[in-house]
């Protein structure tokens, strides 16, 4: 069967889904971060997917932004959890709920 | 052959998704991220973006999973409780709606077999390191110099977090 767009478009779905249930059901934070980049990796094959099909380099640069996004946000991100897991010494949502209450 | 190489870096790269979402262990839950992202980096090659998949392998495999692994180090405590519980809550919306969708891509691509074929093949130099810096520097220089921004906050951002409250320069 000839390969084609949808493939990888289905691929990048079904990776996309992957992280997303990750998500929702990890208590965990770093594992819920790593969920994130899961789900932004399956965004960048979608694009240069689109970048093969329309043969137009532009989506290549867009998945090098991607880069960048992805690591400011496990920066942060991570930055941010060491510092609640100093405060209250753990990394788990549940018990993270003071804002919640 | 492209078919094969399809088949075989898709299905590693979802099957090191799967991994990484239902190990236990933060650990082997990132070690599995990295092989996933290997992965990717074949889909890129085979997609004609060589330069990306070098990046993928340098800055996500490389430089983002060794920030994971520091942190998964420093904080790793005993296994959490709450997870013991997975799935007994009422989510089961959320896990059954996104295969559906990806059931209805799959009936509309049947419906019009044909529409997302590939065009002719690509040029040789499409996708190399020449190619995406012409892009880089030249139609999207405003962005590429604006992400750099972005980055520099990122990074003002958590040293400014990271940071004993009592230390910095505005207290």
């Amino acid at each position: 069967m000839e390969i084609t767009l949808t493939h990888y478009l289905l691929l990048a779905a079904a990776i996309f889904v992957t992280g997303m249930v990750g998500f929702i059901v990890r208590r965990n934070a770093i594992v819920m971060l790593m969920c994130v980049e899961l789900m932004l990796s399956s965004v960048n094959i979608v694009f240069a997917a689109f970048s093969r099909f329309h043969l137009d380099g532009g989506g290549h640069v867009f998945v090098l932004m991607n880069f960048a996004v992805a690591a400011a946000e496990a920066a942060i991100g991570l930055a941010i959890l060491v510092e609640i897991f100093r405060r209250r010494r753990t990394v788990n949502v549940d018990d993270l709920k003071t804002l919640m209450e | 052959m492209e078919g094969f190489l399809f088949w075989f870096c898709g299905s590693l790269m979802l099957l090191g998704s799967l991994m990484t979402v239902t190990q236990r262990s933060a650990v082997v839950s990132a070690v599995w991220l990295i092989f996933a992202f290997i992965c990717a980096a074949g889909i890129f090659a085979l997609l004609n973006a060589s330069f990306l998949a070098v990046m993928q392998v340098l800055v996500y495999a490389g430089a983002i999973m060794v920030l994971f692994l520091f942190v998964i180090m420093m904080l790793q405590g005993p296994e959490l409780e709450g997870e013991r519980k997975l799935l007994k809550l009422p989510m089961w919306p959320a896990v059954a709606v996104p295969p559906m969708a990806i059931a209805v891509m799959i009936v509309g691509y049947l419906q019009n077999k044909g529409l997302t074929q590939w065009g002719p093949d690509a040029p040789e130099s499409f996708g190399g390191p020449n190619h995406v810096a012409e892009l880089l520097l030249g139609k999207y220089l405003l962005a590429f110099e604006l992400i750099s921004i972005v980055l520099l906050v990122a990074l003002i951002g958590a040293l400014a977090i990271g940071k004993d409250e009592r230390k910095l320069p505005w207290k």
